[in-house]
């Protein structure tokens, strides 16, 4: 539709709300008010325009107003829609909840299988949240696991978000997105088809195998074909039993609701290195050791006269530069040849040398320009 | 001449990063092959003698180019290597000083002197020395692109925060240290003289006031450091001081780079006093034994002690460097030199490895960079003018030299 037209058309049409382009709560549509944004709650996703989210919500909690939802929503957690389809946008969703949780990462594993069976655990989890199948069971096992492995999480949650912070992890995430946003809309291709095919088996098998009322049967046939009945459905459905339950193994993820094996043991990260101020620079005087006081005639007044003194002149500074003149010769001409002796650890031997140092009026010696 | 300090600071790890001290030591300034290309220590072959090095041979390895700033007594230009053009270097070429004619101008001895004992990377590297037919010394430098803190400071489209702070301050802080672990007061520490380099690293430039400490009883000039960066004992005309005054400048550096401005501004000496006061109190014999007996001193009058302003006037216009900062800025603007925290004692306050972390200088936010920076360096340089005391050493310089030479 161009703009043209848009601005001509009278009434919201059909058609407008069908493109998303007219709030089903008001019936405002988007041409007459180019600012109007739609937002979703994840707890239903049923979606409305800005200003009806503020008039509703905004004293408080208060039912959903799409006819037959009823479900209670708040208004923080209104946003808008990331994805087209709804459907899409709320896989992701749980996805991403699901992945917050079970935030472990190869790392934690002993070897590559058993970080595939944990990956495909986590996978059991989310399939049935995403496709209504033991909700009430699967969440009260993941809040079960999410309480008692609360340290763990939060330390991999602080681990990918230190990744974040770096660029390159952000175009990760965005590729990422774009990836999982193409995924869902195949799986939901596939799961589409699949759910017509197999819910004419499903319920023609029932209805040929049991009494009841069809409408019943059709709706129970609708859910059961959505669950996946593949091995991992087995093998989840006898973890759930407890035989693999039980309790945590050395190496294994102490659960009551999962048990994940090849976990490795966590050793503590050395500590990271605090800054170093110096940038690796030391001042360690390696032929000398200075004293904090040389008793020395020609220093005294120096030392105690505030002409000298008040101004911050520091008789030790000129000590240091007297030792290191000094000792720059001696280092030079002298290391080599005392091999051996460690001229740095005899004090009373430097105190000496600076003494005899400035004794012959050292500076004299030295074409000193400045 | 005097030996190098075999025991200057050294990296830990006995990495190449500097030359070693005794190499050094043995080694003058220039050797003919002397590149900045190929080593970060071009220059460290063949021994030559100062006299020997102002050749024809090292001034032909360079070719000087475009003008890249300005100061007082040198106009500095891009160059590179004869024979390799993308081996930039700065060349400092000293202006005519008529005094010095059949001489070495004391500056850029001082500048020379100053640098061959300091290797370090917060501290510009000195290549080589030439001079030209027309007896003009030039210096080759580091080429350091990316203008200067002060540049930084005021250019408003730069926004940067209390890591990038942290950062700056800790490259400056480290060049301050290791100046005076080897002796050598800078005298004249400020924004525009702390230039950027490529990388991001900052480095101490402009050694034209260095000096090494001074012996027991030999005065120096006062007369140094630019105003605003001065601390009161100089003001106060004191001829014999330490490592603080320089302590005291890279204290009013870092108080620039939080306010973006600058800190204790004045147009005169006397008035500088006054702005210094106004922040940390009247200088009595109480809080700075012996100030009395300083040349310049002026007591305040009784009535009118100042106070040091309270903490809450340091967190409305430091609360970006948070309370550690605070002090440690703080124990850099004590009155008295002697109670002034020392570079080293400002390198070991917990501040650096508190919270949060200096930025990496590969990260550091920089101005738009390139020619056009430079033009409006240069024009802001220009519009500066800070009357016959911008550079007040300008004369002081040529005045005070008898006083230092032996
Ligand atoms: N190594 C360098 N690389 C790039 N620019 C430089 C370099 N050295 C100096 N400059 C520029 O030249 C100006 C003057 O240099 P400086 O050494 O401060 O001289 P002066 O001692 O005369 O003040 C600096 O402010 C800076 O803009
Ligand atoms: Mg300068
Ligand atoms: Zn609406
Ligand atoms: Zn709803």
């Amino acid at each position: 539709m161009s703009r043209a037209a848009q601005r001509s058309g009278a009434a919201p049409s059909k058609r407008a709300q069908e493109d998303g382009d007219m709030c089903p709560v008001c019936k405002s549509a988007r041409y007459l008010n180019p600012d109007m944004r739609f937002l979703v709650n994840p707890e239903c996703y049923h979606k409305m325009c800005e200003s009806c989210v503020d008039r509703r919500f905004s004293q408080g909690p208060a039912a959903c107003p799409i006819a037959g939802c009823k479900r209670t929503l708040r208004k923080a957690r209104f946003r808008t829609q990331t994805f087209e389809d709804i459907k899409v946008e709320r896989e992701v969703d749980i996805r991403r909840e699901v992945a917050s949780v079970f935030n472990r990462e190869e790392d934690d594993f002993e070897t590559l299988q058993n970080y595939n069976d944990y990956l495909e655990q986590v996978e059991n989890v989310t399939w049935n949240l995403i496709n209504d199948i033991d909700v009430e069971d699967t969440r009260r096992k993941m809040d079960a696991y999410k309480e008692e492995n609360r340290r763990q999480i939060t330390r991999n949650q602080s681990n990918a978000a230190q990744e974040a912070i770096s660029r390159k992890a952000r175009e990760e995430e965005d590729h990422e997105l774009t990836r999982l946003r193409r995924a869902d809309a195949r799986r939901e291709d596939e799961l589409e088809r699949q759910e017509k095919s197999d819910a004419r088996k499903g319920i023609i098998n029932k209805l040929a195998t049991t009494k009841g009322d069809a409408a019943s049967i059709a709706r129970e046939g609708r859910r059961a074909e959505l669950k996946k009945s593949s091995a991992q459905r087995v093998a989840l459905d006898k973890k759930r039993d407890g035989d693999v339950f039980s309790s945590g193994t050395e190496n294994g993820d102490a659960s009551s609701a999962f048990l994940f094996k090849g976990l490795k043991k966590r050793v503590a990260p050395p500590p990271e290195k605090p800054y170093d101020p110096y940038g690796g620079w030391s001042a360690e005087k390696e032929y000398f050791s200075q004293q904090d006081f040389y008793d020395w005639d020609y220093l005294s007044n120096a030392r105690t006269d505030p002409r000298y003194s008040a101004g911050g002149y520091d008789i030790n500074d000129y000590c240091a530069r007297a030792l290191c003149d000094a000792f720059s010769g001696f280092g030079v001409f002298i290391q080599d040849e005392v091999s051996g002796r460690d001229l740095g650890s005899t004090p009373s031997m430097a105190t000496t040398a600076a003494a005899a140092v400035g004794g012959e009026r050292v500076d004299a010696k030295m074409d000193d320009v400045f | 001449m005097a030996l190098s300090p075999i025991d200057s600071p050294k990296p830990v790890p006995a990495a190449a990063k500097a030359l070693p001290a005794k190499a050094k030591a043995l080694t003058i300034l220039n050797a003919s092959t002397s590149s900045p290309s190929n080593a970060s220590t071009p220059s460290s072959e063949g021994p030559q003698d100062l006299s020997e090095q102002l050749n024809e041979q090292v001034r032909r390895n360079y070719v000087t180019g475009s003008r890249l700033g300005e100061g007082t007594y040198a106009i500095v230009y891009s160059g590179h290597l004869r024979h390799d053009p993308t081996s930039l270097v700065a060349i400092k070429k000293l202006k005519v000083n008529k005094d010095y004619l059949d001489g070495l101008a004391p500056d850029a001895f001082r500048e020379v002197r100053a640098l061959q004992e300091l290797s370090h990377p917060n501290i510009i590297k000195l290549y080589a020395v030439f001079s030209t037919r027309d007896q003009n010394l030039n210096i080759v430098l580091e080429h350091l692109p990316r203008g200067d803190i002060e540049g930084l400071m005021q250019n408003k489209s730069v926004s940067y925060g209390p890591a990038d702070v942290k950062a700056w301050a800790n490259m400056l802080a480290k060049a301050v240290w290791f100046c005076h672990e080897n002796s050598i007061l800078h005298r004249d520490i400020k924004g525009n003289n702390l230039l950027i380099a490529a990388d991001g690293e900052v480095k101490l430039a402009d050694f034209g006031l260095a000096r090494t400490f001074s012996d027991p009883y030999r005065p120096m000039t006062y007369n140094v450091i630019t105003r605003f960066y001065r601390p009161p004992e100089l003001l106060y005309g004191a001829r014999y001081y330490g490592g603080a005054v320089d302590v005291w400048s890279m204290g009013c550096v870092i108080a620039e780079l939080v306010l973006r401005h600058f800190f204790l501004v004045s147009n005169t000496d006397i008035e500088q006093i006054d702005a210094i006061t106004d922040v940390f109190g009247s200088c009595t014999e109480d809080v700075w034994p012996g100030v009395s007996r300083l040349d310049h001193y002026i007591p305040p009058a009784k009535d009118n002690i100042k106070r040091p302003k309270p903490m809450i006037y340091w967190k409305q216009h430091f609360g970006m460097l948070g309370d550690d900062g605070i002090e440690y800025l703080k124990s850099m603007f004590v009155l008295d030199p002697r109670k002034r925290a020392t570079a080293r004692q400002v390198l070991d306050h917990p501040y650096w490895t508190n919270n949060p972390k200096p930025t990496p200088k590969e990260l550091l936010p920089q101005a738009a960079g390139g020619v056009e920076k430079m033009a409006e360096d240069l024009k802001r340089r220009g519009g500066e003018i800070e009357e016959g005391d911008g550079r007040a050493d300008k004369v002081a310089r040529k005045l005070n030299f008898a006083d230092l030479k032996r």
